[in-house]
């Protein structure tokens, strides 16, 4: 009996990986036709309507662009967990706690002036995202409880600890019993850069390149690499494990609370419980399909950002929110599959006594 | 359950066929609406409610119409969708869930010549935004008034979203309903701190019948806890529509609503430039809520008092919050001889006498 399966390439296809995610975007958008067919539509008019609500126009960039942000720096809290072999579950959850910290700033800071207010902001949000990413990260090095759990389960308590003081102290007295949280001043929102466009997509950025320096220029990025590929080289090179562990799960925190106190400060008009539109298990996503690595963050986000702007564009043309979310699906799974073929080769093997699993 | 799960995509996809059915060619005057909503139109209650507004306006009106659908709160989502509608020429905007209060009232400033009608909020101008809601708490109290009859165990469970005005005002219309036919009547509340999550009210309603109420209310959009219901052989007061398909057995009647003469309204008024944004709480005679149909087992003496005290709403000679009431701290919430003025109910924060569970 023989069957199929995945086999390591030696070497990764030359230039495979962007050949690999084209072929996959055609092939997945061709399933899309099948989709939209079926469904009544016309593929050409609505696929049209997806590139010119993302990328068509100014304004359109910039819908996408702020977009990207959140998605960018949630894919990077992933990736950085990721390069060390960390899985960040949470980033939802630190997203939130990125948020609340930067709320509470902005009641703090009442009447400081706009470009400090922001800065106190932003850096409070990092704060946040980093301290719920601190107990696993502890967790975890001291004592090797699994960082999924812990992160995973962490994002449930940020979401209440959010709904208990929109409907608690934080509740504006002016919304009649209404649970909100007041208005952010003027002053804590983020400048506007072109269009709808934010500021939010410059920090981002910088983040992104920052730390895709850090991780390839410096020593520090070495160490995590050789941490990421094997604990006993790790060990016998003289770095510290639990050291590296909690420092990489805490910042993977605070980039993510990053992302929050951006999508405040940029987005939003008050904190509520749906500042993050799953922004954090979306991440998840943007990583894997960046390999992990930071540099591939920022294209795969702009991607998966003008993906989402027009698969919800479309819903005005009245293809209806299940089919935009299968048809994005689809389009995300054809570059992530597309992107295991540039790694992997399909191999036939014979399959009598010698099955080898994975 | 999951069968049921697919003739609901199925219905989804139907509607999203039908809509795209529509042109997109515009005239200057032409008045086209478009409905941004919270949940699916396959919900089977607040989104499907609004949208058989939505069918009821466009059939009525001749107006093209559109929706899109699942549109989360506090996102840039549903400011970018109406930008969109906006391009494509729409001039009606209706968003039917509170979250989307800011955006509309920004937007409005944004494009004065647009007509935006918000769902549940509270913010208005007086020109192209204004505001709707349903008192439905007179159709609460009349499937109070029902459950209070019909409970053998006199405690009545009510699985209720957040503890918010509308949702508080609910649980105590509900209340004062069933003491009107049954004085022993507790109603027993649990939190669940959603608004769609079947599992957590399947499990809160779940968690009332255990403790020996008879009766479950409920105020979200799911039909967990008539299912919950249904299996313990209990009875059940569904919540946005007539849900008794879901829980044939167990279902008693539900407080509804009807969307279609509001929507009629509003695209009239655009039509002929009258629309003046404000604020707009409509009641059972204007027909906006209702009660459902009452189940066959209901005996005739409680349908009968249910329809007179639908008729004296009506008429305008029995006021749901009218006093004596005492508060469940036992304090006076209305004094005898008064009636709760409009601010109060909009702002009710306090349970009745008779109502386990706190607001807090």
């Amino acid at each position: 009996m023989t069957r199929l399966v995945l086999v390591r390439r030696e070497q990764v296809l030359k230039g495979g990986q962007p050949l690999a995610f084209l072929i996959g975007l055609v092939f997945a958008m061709l399933i899309g036709v099948v989709l939209l067919l079926i469904s009544g539509h016309d593929p050409l008019a609505i696929y049209g309507r997806m590139v010119e609500a993302s990328l068509g126009s100014p304004r359109a960039w910039s819908i996408t662009l702020n977009r990207a942000v959140p998605l960018g720096l949630a894919g990077l809290a992933v990736a950085v967990a990721g390069s060390m072999g960390l899985w960040n579950i949470g980033a939802e959850g630190q997203i939130l706690a990125g948020a609340m910290m930067a709320a509470w700033v902005a009641r703090l800071g009442e009447g400081w002036a706009s470009p400090l207010l922001i800065t106190a902001m932003l850096v409070a949000a990092v704060v946040g995202g980093a301290l719920l990413a601190s107990g696993p990260a502890v967790a975890r090095a001291q004592i090797g409880v699994n960082e999924i759990i812990t992160t995973l389960m962490l994002n449930e308590v940020a979401l209440r600890l959010l709904q208990w003081l929109i409907h608690g102290s934080w509740k504006d007295p002016e919304s009649r019993g209404f649970p909100l949280a007041p208005m952010l001043p003027d002053e804590a929102r983020l400048p506007g850069l072109f269009e709808r466009a934010h500021w939010g997509a410059v920090i981002a950025l910088g983040v992104i390149a920052l730390f895709g320096l850090v991780a390839s220029r410096t020593a520090w990025g070495y160490e995590l690499r050789v941490a990421g590929s094997s604990g006993a080289t790790a060990r016998y090179a003289g770095i510290s494990l639990k050291r590296k562990i909690t420092t990489v799960l805490i910042l993977s925190g605070g980039i993510a609370g990053l992302a929050g106190g951006i999508e405040l400060s940029g987005n939003a008009d008050r904190i509520t419980e749906g500042i993050s539109a799953g922004y954090g298990f979306a991440g998840i996503i943007v990583a894997a399909l960046a390999l992990l690595r930071p540099s591939g963050v920022a294209a795969v986000a702009l991607l998966f950002g003008a993906v989402q702007v027009g698969g919800l564009s479309i819903q005005t043309m009245g293809v209806s929110s299940s089919v935009s979310t299968i048809l994005q699906a689809f389009i995300l799974f054809g570059a992530i599959g597309a992107g295991v073929f540039s790694r992997y080769a399909v191999r036939r093997v014979n399959n009598d006594k010698t099955s080898s699993e994975s | 359950m999951r069968r049921r799960l697919f003739s609901l995509l199925a219905v989804v996809l139907a509607f999203g066929a039908i809509a795209s059915a529509c042109g997109s060619d515009d005239s200057s005057n032409e008045v086209k609406a478009a409905f941004i909503y919270v949940g699916p139109p396959g919900d089977a209650g607040w989104t499907w409610a609004h949208d058989q507004g939505r069918v009821a306006a466009a059939e009525a009106t001749g107006v093209e119409t559109a929706f899109v659908e699942s549109v989360p709160e506090g996102t840039a989502d549903f400011a970018n969708h109406a930008r969109d509608f906006i391009d494509q020429g729409f001039n009606v905007i209706v968003g039917t869930s509170f979250g989307y209060m800011d955006d509309m009232l920004a937007l409005a400033e944004e494009y004065p010549d647009v007509v935006f009608e918000h769902v549940s909020g509270y913010k208005n101008n007086d020109t192209n935004f204004g505001n709707s809601f349903g008192r439905m708490y007179e159709p609460r109290y009349l499937s109070g008034m029902v459950a209070g009859a019909m409970t053998e165990s006199n405690l009545l469970g009510y699985v209720a979203a957040f503890p918010i005005p509308e949702v508080i005002r609910g649980i105590n219309a509900f209340t004062l309903g069933a003491q009107a036919t049954n004085p022993d009547v507790l109603v027993e509340v649990v939190w669940t701190s959603t608004w769609f999550d079947p599992a957590v009210e399947g499990d809160s309603a779940q968690a009332l019948l255990d403790k020996g109420a008879d009766v479950i209310a409920m105020h979200q959009d799911s039909t967990a806890a008539g299912e919950k219901a249904e299996a313990a052989g209990a009875r059940w007061v569904s919540y946005n529509s007539d849900m008794s398909a879901f829980a044939p057995t167990a279902f008693l009647t539900a407080p509804v609503w009807n969307w279609g003469p509001r929507y009629i309204d509003t695209i009239t008024q655009a039509q002929e430039g009258t629309y003046t944004g404000g604020s707009y709480w409509g009641s059972m005679a204007d027909g906006i809520v209702d009660l459902a149909p009452i189940a066959s087992d209901v005996p005739g003496d409680v349908v009968a008092e249910v329809a007179d005290a639908k008729q004296a709403i009506i008429d305008g000679e029995l006021h749901v919050f009218a006093g004596p009431i005492t508060a469940q701290d036992g304090s006076v919430m209305v004094a005898a001889g008064e009636t709760m003025d409009d601010g109060s109910m909009l702002g009710m924060g306090a349970f009745v006498e008779g109502v386990i569970g706190s607001t807090g």
